[in-house]
Parts: structure tokens; sequence; C-alpha cells
């Protein structure tokens, strides 16, 4: 795993208008990064990323058959009373999900280890599906990166299949697809995420969250008052489960992607539950809930709130005391913490490895970089290649 | 060789954002085309006496299947904002305006209708359909169905095999009497604004 300095393409934000990525540069800050790339072996790849992904999703799985069957335990996971059926009963019907991203430490030899599972709301999609496959070919036809060279990223070509799966599952020719207003990412995430469910033979509509309503029948509608029957959504199940139409999601049975049960993988309990029921696996750090950690009285460990976004609220507490990183809205619903396990340097560069699945599927990973060791409040994304 | 590790193939166009202009709505067609299975002849006509012309002993159906057509055409049909964007898309004077109480946007003209089942004791189908003259679209000279399905060949085709939609109905609504049950959270946690990058919801 090496960091190589190349040079970027000349018309890359010329191209990036064209393809329609508006947020490469963000606060005024660069987010898409090609002056240098990260290099990997194949052996890398398949042997150290790939297999513990797939690995790690289907011990991920095994604490959500737990949790589903455990009252004790959804109410560990500080999932409200009102849903529990819902989530369980999307778990029984074994609702298709689409994909998540694992987080993880690697620093090109050993374990890599799993610091959280973004497994409901995950972005960073475009720019690792399309943008940096387009990087790529780019280089590699002007004679700037060998022919040989390849990277781990087959998550369009998955994408695009697994929405042909979810049409057939569904005996669906529409899907609706939401966001949140005013955030350029996000919009661009489940743009791209519509262009994936065109190629599937699906009509992709769009509205957002805030915009859904309500209709006489208990129904979901867009703003066309068109039902919603079947809809992807770049919003946390941790959000909806409380908000006011949260009520109102069974009547209105509408088939979501990510399923229900996501709620339990997104949720930092995940972390401790894993530790627990897999103890010791060499992908796994420590971690246990605050409240039945005498642990953190000693060593260095990570505190994290169950549910939260970027990093927010996070501390470090290393023998007992413990130093606030970052602030937040998050933590009313509990903490858990977690073994601190740095995250490699390359350079100044604090790097993290996201690693995707679509459905149960490895399906590539992305690179980012920040120059904080743990918030990664502005990383940059970097591409990556196999040689 | 091993396998290649990436994605084989991505259609560059498909992907491309600057130049396609995206209707604000498009319908939910009834009819698709069929590759197999239970097929249907259905015929393409481009005015009502194109039909009764075909169909003599059927006057009162033809007129029938056209007025539904044309209310399937007025409840489906792509939306536009703007004129311009309209007729980016389908041509010159192909688009007309029309309001309702949710506004006024642009709709293209009907340019033909599709009907199965005329003959038959079976209720029929009638479907609007679209084609394009702007040389900027896919569609021009194709037909295409309100849900933007396009139909192979060009439009001197008028025989297709297709069948009644088999996928599940839509539940109906009346009327939506409540919006904003979702987001709240938003904007609560977003007012803390800790984090540079505030604003979106992914992780």
């Amino acid at each position: 795993m090496l960091r190589q300095v190349v040079a970027p393409r000349e018309d890359w934000q010329k191209q990036a208008s064209a393809y329609g990525f508006h947020f490469h540069t963000m606060y005024g800050e660069p987010y898409w990064d090609e002056s240098a790339y990260y290099q990997f072996t194949l052996e890398q790849i398949e042997n150290h990323i790939e297999d513990p992904t797939a690995e790690l999703h289907q011990m991920c799985l095994a604490v959500v058959e737990d949790v589903v069957n455990s009252e004790a335990l959804l109410e560990r996971c500080q999932l409200p009373r009102q849903h529990w059926d819902l989530i369980a009963q999307s778990w029984r019907d074994s609702t298709p999900s689409l994909y998540s991203r694992l987080d993880l430490v690697y620093d090109g030899q050993g374990h890599a280890k799993l610091l959280e599972n973004n497994a409901d709301t995950p972005t960073s999609l475009y720019e690792s599906g399309f943008w940096q496959w387009l990087w790529l070919e780019q280089l590699v036809d002007k004679g700037a990166l060998p022919r040989n060279a390849d990277q781990f990223n087959s998550l369009q070509e998955k994408l695009v299949n697994r929405f042909h799966e979810i049409r057939q599952h569904y005996g669906i020719q529409q899907m609706h697809f939401a966001c949140c207003q005013d955030t350029v990412e996000d919009r661009g995430t489940v743009q791209y995420l519509q262009d994936c469910a065109t190629s599937a033979d699906l009509i992709a509509d769009f509205v957002f969250i805030e915009d859904i309503g309500l209709a006489d029948t208990g129904v979901f509608t867009d703003l066309e008052d068109n039902p919603i029957t079947d809809c992807f959504k770049l919003y946390p199940w941790e959000f909806m489960l409380r908000e006011d139409f949260g009520d109102y999601l069974v009547d209105a049975s509408v088939n979501w992607l990510e399923p229900a049960w996501k709620s339990i993988l997104s949720n930092k309990a995940l972390l401790p539950l894993l530790w627990k029921k897999f103890q010791g696996h060499p992908n796994l750090l420590p971690a246990y809930f605050l409240d039945d950690a005498k642990h953190a009285a000693s060593g260095k460990w990570i505190k994290k709130p169950l549910f939260s976004r970027e990093g927010s609220n996070i501390s470090i507490v290393d023998n007992g005391e413990e130093q606030t990183l970052s602030d937040g809205p998050y933590g009313e619903e509990g903490f858990i913490i977690q073994a601190f396990h740095p995250l490699p340097k390359f350079g100044h560069n604090h790097t993290l490895i996201g690693s995707w699945l679509v459905d149960d599927q490895p399906a590539g990973i992305s690179v980012r970089e920040d120059t904080s060791a743990i918030t990664q409040d502005l990383s940059r994304y970097l591409p990556h290649i196999i040689l | 060789m091993t396998k290649q590790k990436r994605t084989r193939h991505i259609d560059l166009n498909h992907m491309r954002k600057a130049f396609a202009v995206k209707p604000l709505a498009i319908g939910i067609a009834a009819l698709f085309v069929s590759g197999c299975g239970d097929r249907e002849e259905a015929k393409i006509y481009t005015s009502l006496e194109d039909c009764t012309n075909d169909n003599p002993d059927a006057i009162d159906r033809c007129e029938s299947a056209y007025q539904t057509a044309l209310d399937e055409a007025a409840r489906t049909g792509p939306r536009y904002n703007s004129e311009y964007d309209c007729e980016y898309e389908f041509g010159a004077n192909q688009c007309r305006q029309y309001s309702n109480n949710s506004g006024s946007f642009f709709m293209p003209f009907m340019a033909g209708f599709m009907v199965s089942r005329l003959l038959s004791p079976n209720p029929y189908y009638a479907q609007p359909l679209y084609t394009s003259y702007s040389p900027y679209s896919p569609y021009r000279s194709r037909w295409m169905m309100a849900d933007g399905y396009v139909f192979d060949g060009d439009i001197r085709k008028r025989k297709y095999n297709v069948k009644p939609s088999t996928y599940k109905p839509k539940p109906t609504v009346n009327r939506t009497i409540k919006r904003g049950g979702f987001g709240s959270s938003v904007r609560a946690k977003s007012s803390w604004g800790s984090s540079k990058r505030s604003g979106g919801w992914g992780g």
C-alpha cells in the first residue's frame, strides 16, 4: 500500500460539470483530490480487505439475528419499542438490502480493523463507483498508468444488478428516491443511485424527504400526490422512527431501501455486540457499552454516541481521563467505547479505507485522507489502483 | 489474466448530465411491451380519423379510446417547468402550457395513441404516445410512452406486441392531508454545525 503522487487531469473540473459531479469542492476545501493515488497489491485487496469485508458482514448479520430475537438487546440498541415489530418483521421477511460501507483501519499489512458500519445511509458512492473508475480509465488511456492497472471497484455493475433483483423481487417498474433538501452531496449520491436504477429498467422518481406527504388513505405521497410504494431513502432510520410520520410507517407499508433491519447495523451498539459475540476476532477492535465498561478506567478508548453522524460527539478516554474531540447534538441515547486504534499515516495524512458491499458482496473500496487522526471532518477522497 | 476487479463497462452517455433535461414528473404506463408471455397486438394511431379509417365498424370505440388517451396524457404526460425544457426534448412548437391547482407547467402534445383489444368484448387499453422532433432527443422519430419507455423501431412502425401490466397496481391517493412529517431531526441537529460538512446525513 503506497501513496503515489500523480499529475491531475487538466480538464477534470470541466468533466466534473459535464457529468454532474458538483461536490468535488465543498465549503471552499478540496474534496476530490487526484494529485495522488493509493496503490495496493492484489493480495492486499483480496486477502486483507475483500475477504474480511464479506466475513465481517456475515458477523454483523448474525448480530441482527440476535437483536431481533431479544427484547433486552432491542432495548440496548435504544430502538423505539413501538417499532420493534417493524424492524423484526423486515428481517424475518428477508427484506432486500442495497448497500453498505464498512470503515476499516488498514495500513497495508496485517489485519484490517472495523471502525464502524455505515449500513443505512452511506455516501461517497458516486465518487467511488463512477468517478474514480473514470479517472483510472483515462489515466490508463493516456499512458500515465500501466495497462494492467486495475481497481477494486465493481460498485456500479453490482448496483445495477442489485436493482434488477430488487425490481423482480417486488415486481415493480418504478421506485422513488429521497434525500434531504440543501445538500448537494446527498442529492448527488441519490442521483447516482437513480442512474443505476434506470440502467436496471426502473423508473426512478425523486422526492425530498421533507416533501413526503401522507394521504387520507394512509399511504405516503410525493409532490404530485403519487403514492410512494417503493423508496430508497438517504435518511437515517433512527430519525424516521422518531419523527411525526414514524407513526404511519406500518400502514404506509413502503418497501424501503435500506430496510428497517439496517437500523440495527447503523447503530454503534453493533460494535460491543460484535465484540461480545466474536471476541478476539482479528478484524474487530474491543468495544463495550460505556455503562458496563469498567474497562474505560485504563487504556486508551474512543467514546462514541450510539447514534451519530460525521464524527460528532467523539471523545478520547485515556486512562480514565476524558477529552472531547468533537461537539455535537448526539449522545442522549448513550455511548459505547472502542479501543483506540490510530489511522495509518502517509506523509501528513491519516488514511481511512471505506469497504463497500452491495447486498452481501464486497464491491470495492474508497480511500479518504484527513489531517486529523480521528474526526474525519474535512477528509479528501483519493482514487486508488491495484498493481 | 486474473479476473478484473472493476466494473467492466459504463455507458458514459448515460452518466453525462449537462445536456439531459429531465421532466418534472413522468407517468406510470398501464401497458408495457413484452418480450414473451401473454402478448397481444396493439396498434398505434396518429389521430382519431386514423383509428376510424382502420376500424369503420367501431367508430364509438375509437372515439372513446382516443378520449381515454387524451385524459391519460393530461394525467400522466411528462411535465416541464419551462417551454424551453419541453421543446428541448420534444422539438419546436411541440408543447403547450397547462395549469392546475398546483401551478402551471408545459407538456408535449400527444402524437398518437396505442390501442389494444379495440374489437374484443373485453375492456380495451388506450395509452397516449409521444414523439420528438428535437435533434437533441433520443426520442426523435420514435414512439415513447408517458413513462419514458421508448419503443424499438421508428415512428413508421405501427404494430407492437404488448401485454396489460401484470405489475402490482399502485394504491389510490385521494388527497395528501399533511406534509413535512419526515425531516424534523435534520432541522434540530443541523443547528449545531459542529462539522464543517454540515447538511449531509450520509455517513
